[in-house]
């Protein structure tokens, strides 16, 4: 149903701010946005197809914002995304192949088979148990936040962390390094 | 968790982790963990995860040069990554295909391992590698090597022009196997190099030498597939693989000597 001019115009002026100071504060955004999307993602690549689908999503989506905390509605949507794109890969599994690779980001200071360990441990988290412990260790997000952003309880963001926790450390105790003499 | 009248929860013990917890309370739950041996160490454990998470991502949390076009949702850019991105899935299918049947024949999980299209997962591959050129070399009886031991010297110097790189072959007597020779062989695809030894016995053991795309040390890493042992490390250009159907123990006994012969 068409709207009326001046409903529009309304609407405009009330809820998002002027197209320019939205873009703007999406771009301010985009940096911590694109690690947390390389955090859930299994590669650089598929990181940053998730941050462009991410970032398409909300500007589609711009007038469901309804005006509070921007980074926690966009952080919701990358999550929701994720998760979303993640059963698709599970029910295609052929697709998997694109992103099974590893960490490889610039800094190559690191051991590069420890990142591969990282990202096994960390593709081997559900997707609701990844989601949760990037939000609150790389992201810092409080715990309530995170109940809210997800809209789960408190406890199952606690009992997610718990999981999520315990099954790294678990998988990263997996002893399959010697540590390395050098007698030359 | 209770302990008279002082009380932490788990949820305290994650607080006390991501520092949520207010200095009074942090003080009383670094009490409790000094009696509390085992959560302690589980705090650590999620103390360090929590710190080598944030090293692996802090590095992404950067503006890039074309974050402006992200806001122009049908930028060429994105439709052109999108293209390359299909292309690359098509070319790692066909890749996969390839060395599954390559590998098909011995009933390994080789292809279960990612397929080298970039750099870190090539790194990854190296045991997988090394694995099959094991299997498909160290049970030939007539032509189990291109050169054999008896032209060492002519062996080194074909391989290690190959290889643009200072190859020796380890001398591996000291641990009970002898060189039986050489081939060059596609490793990360590139040209690369395999040594096999073999001790009194017959028992056959193969030292996979690639080139490595980033320039990096690892620790030593070892991968078991039924009695199949594979031990593997980079140093700086070079990653090397050493296979055998013997003991961890003794593999990594043969591994460290390589190591210490290998010029880096």
């Amino acid at each position: 149903m068409p709207r009326a001019p001046d409903q529009e115009s309304r609407a405009k002026g009330e809820r998002p701010p002027s197209a320019e100071t939205f873009e703007n504060q999406i771009l301010s955004l985009v940096p911590s946005l694109r690690r947390y999307s390389r955090s859930l993602a299994r590669s650089d690549s598929d990181g940053e197809d998730l941050l462009q689908d991410c970032v398409e999503k909300v500007l589609v989506r711009r007038d469901q914002w309804r005006g509070v905390n921007l980074r926690a509605w966009v952080f919701t949507i990358m999550t929701n995304l994720y998760r979303d794109r993640h059963r698709r890969v599970s029910q295609h599994p052929s697709v998997e192949l694109n992103e099974t690779l590893g960490l490889t980001a610039e800094d190559v200071s690191g051991d590069p088979l420890e990142k591969t360990r990282l990202q096994q441990a960390l593709n081997a988290l559900s997707p609701d148990h990844r989601s949760v412990l990037m939000l609150v260790v790389v992201e810092g997000y409080g715990y309530q936040d995170v109940a809210n952003m997800l809209a789960i309880p408190i406890g199952t963001v606690m009992s997610r962390l718990s999981r999520a926790r315990r099954q790294m450390a678990m998988q990263l105790a997996q002893n399959n390094i010697v540590s390395l003499r050098r007698p030359k | 968790m209770t302990d008279g009248h002082n009380t932490v929860t788990e949820t305290d013990l994650h607080a006390f982790v991501d520092g949520f917890l207010d200095d009074g309370r942090r003080q009383e739950v670094e009490l409790w963990l000094k009696d509390h041996p085992e959560e302690a160490d589980e705090i650590l454990q999620w103390q360090a995860q929590a710190a080598e998470l944030r090293t692996a991502f802090s590095n992404y949390a950067r503006p890039s040069e074309n974050d402006g076009m992200l806001l122009n949702a049908a930028s060429p850019a994105r439709t052109s990554s999108i293209l390359w991105r299909k292309s690359a899935l098509i070319a790692a299918s066909l890749m996969l295909f390839l060395s599954g049947a390559a590998a098909g024949v011995y009933g390994e999980r080789l292809i279960s391992k990612p397929v080298p299209i970039e750099n870190t997962a090539a790194l990854e591959s190296l045991p997988g590698q090394s694995k099959t050129a094991f299997l498909v070399y160290a049970s030939e009886k007539r032509h189990p090597v291109e050169v054999g031991a008896d032209q060492e010297e002519h062996l080194v110097t074909w391989l290690g022009k190959r290889l643009d790189y200072k190859l020796v072959a380890p001398d591996l007597k000291g641990l009970g196997f002898s060189l039986v020779g050489g081939r060059l062989l596609p490793v990360n695809g590139k040209a690369g190099a395999m040594l096999m030894y073999q001790d009194t016995a017959g028992q056959r053991l193969t030292v996979l030498l690639g080139k490595n795309p980033e320039n990096g040390e690892t620790s030593f890493r070892f991968e078991s597939a039924g009695a199949l042992e594979t031990f593997y490390w980079i140093d700086g250009a070079i990653g090397y693989a050493v296979t055998g159907e013997v003991s961890r123990a003794k593999l990594q006994e043969i591994a460290e000597e390589c190591y210490r012969q290998f010029e880096t």
